[in-house]
């Protein structure tokens, strides 16, 4: 057992700034995942195969456009639409004439999903490892008291709170935004008004998987991008979502931010068991706050 | 009313006088709703529901039937690997290397004069399902030769399997020194090296390289540690001045390797062991070059100059990084390598990565070894093929008698870019050969008893 | 009509029964091998719908008491070099143990809470397991586990797991008939009602849920017999979705239902693989179809069709 050498304010910075760009990827996905969950009520496995799927296309379409900065930019901004696509054509064709089963049903309907999607992929990506290259502006640290930080994490840690205020405009000032808004809390009482709900849920539906894509497009330059990729992110997201409160956009970023700053401030005082730490939060906030931190919509 | 179905909101208005619960009320339209014959399932449903029986009954008894081979006079391996996930990446050049072996062998006519034939088997990274695989192949297919995997718990327990039932299994990529060590027998041999070896090898060139101050970090699982521990060991032997500073371990999958990074170069090591594996390997050294790690403090990691790990990366990989390989396709060399990475790019279209390497080379020996045993019997076979001598991309191997062990050479370099290639290769390199770094065959009986 | 129905269905289990005992002189090794493995799976199955389909709790990572069951086992056995036979006594009182933990932890929530909070405990157990590579082996599972010679051989090991999982499912049967299954239900049909009524619905369902653990952990005992290894894999989430599609696929409001369901997914498995690589994507498609199309599983559709003739508890539901 290590304990580290030294903890001083640097250092501690350094690990808060890495956390929170990790906090960025975390959020856009268990921010899709948890509107999904809130306004139609599927936990939705299939997030972290629309995730992968979004990683993989970035790859597709950087290399069509020759990788560099071109290929980086066009990636990041058709591959959420790509997968939003896909999502689209999933929930008209299936989704949409299920929403009244029991949440067992959709949640293994969803499982049963990511199985497909998963070999889908292998079979139009194969198997061999992909990576996305990094614009030239963005390779490389910026050094922080002696400690690098790559560039890249400080532009992630910018675009998380941007997303966050674009889902929350999107949520407050839209007419589309209070609809579902309402159709969360009482999708009867909105489809007896007049409201064709059901495209209500189409349109969250296809946002929340639009954002699974774009997590997907914005992790691509740092991460390998390999089958097995839904697996790994998809608990983690669930997880937030819960802790954060179902439904709750802000509470996935509360929940994103706990797990993102306790993994990399853990690193820094126990190197061994780093990982234990967000999920001994977990643990913590469900044993003590089981509906999650912040106010669930259902 | 017949156009209602089951699923449509139906709107009753006023039924009649309430009495005080209202059952009544409900009760009466529900039975008169239902006997229309609405609540029964439409026309569509039922033939869906009697479809989805019969179609899964169909499924299952097509393959059942399908599955029974009626097997030629042929040389049968069963091949179990993980052909879904991230391990995927190397396990199809082993099938291709080998497919490869077979298809000469098979178009000289057999050895001896009977032809290959091989099944594959996804085990999907589980032991449970790689074990039952394993299990079909020996018990239904009847196969000769068992083959596989890159998962060391299903190695091992198809290992001890293979004792039982007496069949020869050759292990091509699982790394877990416990294969040809203390859990070795007569039945089982390994082709790719084990992370034993691979760590002897790496402390080998390291102790001849000034660092004292070392950190440790890898994946935290048994293959991760197994390294580290393989590197470490024999490092403190070799050199008794080095220290270890501390350790880090990350959960296998971690893709953010920043904050371990930067945890470590505020402890200020001179040199960082990286054990990695897999996927990992790839995502460590995107960070690396993220944060220019091996510029200010440089590192190892067993098969970072290799292809797989390289390539990916394309022009973006991190340089100066230390690695150790069983395979490089450009060196040496020699006609023999040359031949072989031709051969492969003319087939497959791509650079031979280390697993065709294992792929090709157990092709070779169950040819030799069925050829010289004369029958296809397994007990000649191993007697045959332990202690053999072959040709192969990297000169004269041999499968040693004692403890069924290829003695691979290993390569050890740093990494590189250069202009003929869009990938990084590596450079500075020196071959230690096997029976440097190997254990020797007295130090496997001291493991086995 | 009720009785006479009883007895047909009875006489239908005791051929089946028959049957079973004789296939090994019919069949091949690997056929007998493959039904040992059915066995397993289904009583893990089987013990998932005791708290699923009969109590409506939403437990949602299973495999960690089958696991912990194969692993007390197996640990028993090779680290602590006991006789198996104490090894099998270990494992599933081991498994009880940690459902009654667990369980009171999470019997506070209800459903999607409840899931969620035990795989996250569930993963905790599963780490423990995964990275205490000096006692449990680590990722690399432990093998070779030696058992007495009557039951070591393939065709031992089938009797084995057969008379084992018969017993536990008789065992299981006049649970669910007693009237601690009919609270059971009750609960799960309603459970305000049932605490109105005077029904301590918390114990109820801890006590459902030390049950389910306990022959959770016989399957996982039987596992080691059957392929006399133990593998950390068997505590992953992955394979408590496996065990619930199991329930699901068969009917997990019938009693035999998961049997059927995990005789389906292991034979699926093992067939699909001999043709084609993406035997997961078929595995996706069917669930999906029978989720769409089946939402009571395949014995479920086959008892509504004998609605007129079938018992009606054997549905469970009203």
């Amino acid at each position: 057992m290590e304990f580290s050498s030294s903890i001083c304010p640097p250092e501690i910075l350094c690990q808060i700034l890495v956390g929170l760009s990790r906090t960025t990827i975390l959020f856009i996905v268990a921010s899709g995942l948890t509107l999904i969950l809130g306004v139609l009520r599927i936990p939705n496995i299939a997030h972290g195969s629309l995730y992968m799927i979004g990683a993989f296309i970035a790859f597709s379409v950087s290399k069509w456009f020759g990788g560099g900065t071109t290929g980086f930019w066009m990636a990041v901004a058709l591959a959420p639409f790509a997968v939003a696509l896909i999502s689209l054509v999933v929930e008209r064709g299936i989704f949409a004439h299920l929403y009244e089963r029991e949440h067992l049903m959709l949640l293994l309907l969803t499982f049963s999903l990511a199985l497909i999607l998963g070999d889908l992929v292998k079979m139009v990506w194969g198997g061999e490892y992909r990576t996305v290259q990094l614009p030239g502006s963005f390779k490389g640290p910026i050094p922080l008291a002696s400690l690098p930080i790559p560039i890249y994490n400080i532009f992630l840690i910018i675009i998380g709170p941007v997303v966050a205020l674009g889902l929350w405009l999107l949520a407050n000032k839209t007419k589309i935004g209070k609809i579902s808004r309402a159709a969360a809390v009482d999708r009867e009482m909105v489809g007896a008004v007049g409201v064709n709900v059901s495209w209500v849920f189409a349109i969250v539906f296809v946002i929340g998987c639009f954002l699974a894509g774009m997590g997907g497009a914005l992790v691509s330059p740092i991460v390998n991008i390999t089958l097995g990729m839904d697996h790994t992110l998809i608990i983690e997201a669930f997880l937030i979502v819960i802790i954060g409160g179902l439904g709750n956009v802000w509470g996935a970023l509360l929940g994103a931010l706990i797990f993102g700053l306790t993994q990399s401030l853990g690193i820094l005082i126990w190197p061994q068991f780093g990982i234990v730490f967000p999920y001994a939060a977990v643990v913590t906030v469900l044993i003590f706050r089981p509906t999650g931190l912040l106010k669930s919509t259902w | 009313m017949p156009y209602s179905k089951i699923g449509d909101d139906i709107i009753v208005r006023y039924e009649g006088p309430l009495d005080s619960s209202g059952m009544v009320g409900r009760l009466r339209p529900t039975g008169l709703l239902c006997g229309m014959g609405v609540d029964k399932e439409s026309l569509m449903e039922a033939i869906m529901k009697k479809g989805v029986i019969t179609g899964t009954g169909v499924v299952l008894v097509w393959f059942l039937a399908a599955s029974f081979s009626f097997g030629a006079d042929t040389i049968k391996v069963g091949i179990i690997d993980t052909y879904t996930g991230p391990a995927t990446a190397y396990t199809f050049d082993v099938l291709d290397g080998f497919k490869m072996a077979v298809n000469k062998v098979n178009a000289r006519g057999g050895a001896p004069g009977k032809k290959i034939e091989f099944l594959t088997r996804d085990e999907k990274f589980k032991p449970d399902i790689g074990l039952a695989m394993a299990k079909e192949l020996v018990l239904k297919e009847n196969v000769d030769v068992l083959m596989g995997t890159i998962n060391s718990a299903t190695a091992l327990a198809v290992s001890d399997f293979a004792r039982k039932e007496r069949i020869p299994f050759f292990v091509t990529f699982s790394k877990s020194d416990k294969i040809t060590g203390e859990q070795g027998h007569r039945y089982v041999f390994q082709i790719t090296e084990n992370t034993l070896m691979a760590g002897r090898a790496a402390a080998f060139e390291l102790a001849k390289k000034p660092f004292v101050k070392y950190w440790i970090a890898g994946d935290d699982y048994e293959y991760g540690h197994a390294i580290a521990d393989g590197v470490w060991t024999q490092l403190k032997k070799l050199k008794p001045g080095v220290q270890k500073l501390g350790e880090s371990w990350w959960k296998v999958g971690e893709t953010d390797f920043t904050p371990y990074i930067t945890a470590i170069l505020a402890a200020k090591p001179d040199f960082i062991i990286v054990a990695t594996g897999g996927s990992g390997m790839v995502n460590f050294q995107k960070a690396a070059k993220a944060t220019g790690l091996a510029q200010k403090v440089p590192f190892y990691q067993h098969t970072a100059i290799e292809l797989s790990t390289l390539e990916p990366q394309g022009l973006d990989a991190p340089e100066g990084v230390y690695g150790t390989a069983n395979y490089l396709f450009y060196y040496p060399d020699t006609s023999e390598n040359k031949a072989f990475v031709e051969e492969f790019r003319k087939t497959y279209n791509r650079y031979p990565k280390i697993g065709a390497l294992y792929g090709y080379v157990t092709g070779v020996l169950i040819e030799k070894g069925f050829a010289k045993a004369g029958k296809v019997d397994k007990e000649k076979f191993i007697n045959a093929v332990q202690g053999m001598l072959i040709d192969s991309p990297v000169g004269k191997l041999e499968l040693r008698a004692c403890d069924h062990q290829l003695m691979l050479p290993m390569f050890f370099g740093v990494t590189k870019k250069v202009s003929q290639y869009p990938f990084l290769i590596a450079s500075d390199i020196v071959i230690i050969l096997a029976k440097d770094y190997m254990p020797t065959c007295e130090e496997i009986k001291a493991l086995r008893k | 009509m009720t009785k006479n129905i009883h007895e047909k269905e009875f006489w239908l289990v005791l051929i089946l029964f028959v049957l079973l005992l004789i296939f090994p002189f019919l069949l091949t090794r690997f056929y007998i091998y493959l039904l040992a493995l059915i066995f397993v799976s289904g009583l893990a199955a089987m013990s998932l719908n005791l708290v699923l389909g009969y109590g409506g709790i939403y437990q949602f990572h299973h495999a960690v008491f089958y696991g912990v069951g194969a692993y007390g086992a197996a640990l028993t056995i090779t680290k602590l070099g006991h006789s198996p036979w104490i090894g099998f006594l270990v494992g599933p009182l081991l498994a009880a143990f940690l459902s009654l933990v667990m369980g009171a932890i999470c019997v506070r929530l209800s459903k999607l809470y409840f899931g969620m909070l035990q795989i996250s405990l569930g993963s905790l157990v599963w780490a423990i397991v995964y990275r205490w590579y000096s006692f449990t082996g680590g990722d690399d599972g432990i093998h070779g586990v030696s058992m007495p010679a009557l039951i070591g051989s393939t065709k031992g090991s089938y009797y084995f797991a057969l008379l084992v999982t018969g017993a536990c499912l008789m065992t299981m049967y006049f649970i669910v008939k007693s009237p601690f299954g009919s609270t059971l239900q009750g609960i799960r049909d309603n459970p305000v009602r049932s605490e109105a009524v005077g029904v301590n619905v918390r114990l109820h369902q801890l006590v459902a849920l030390v049950i389910a653990g306990f022959f959770a952990g016989v399957a996982g005992v039987l596992f080691v017999v059957v392929d006399n290894s133990a593998f950390p894999d068997m505590l992953f989430w992955t394979l408590s979705l496996e065990i619930l599609i199991m329930c699901l696929l068969g009917g997990w409001l019938t009693f035999l239902g998961p049997m059927l369901g995990a005789a389906i997914m292991v034979a699926l498995r093992t067939f699909a693989s001999t043709f084609t690589e993406y035997w997961t994507l078929i595995q996706g498609i069917i669930l999906m179809l029978v989720i769409i199309f089946l939402p009571e599983g395949v014995l479920g559709y086959v008892n509504a069709k004998f609605r007129q003739l079938g018992d009606v508890t054997s549905r469970g539901k009203a």
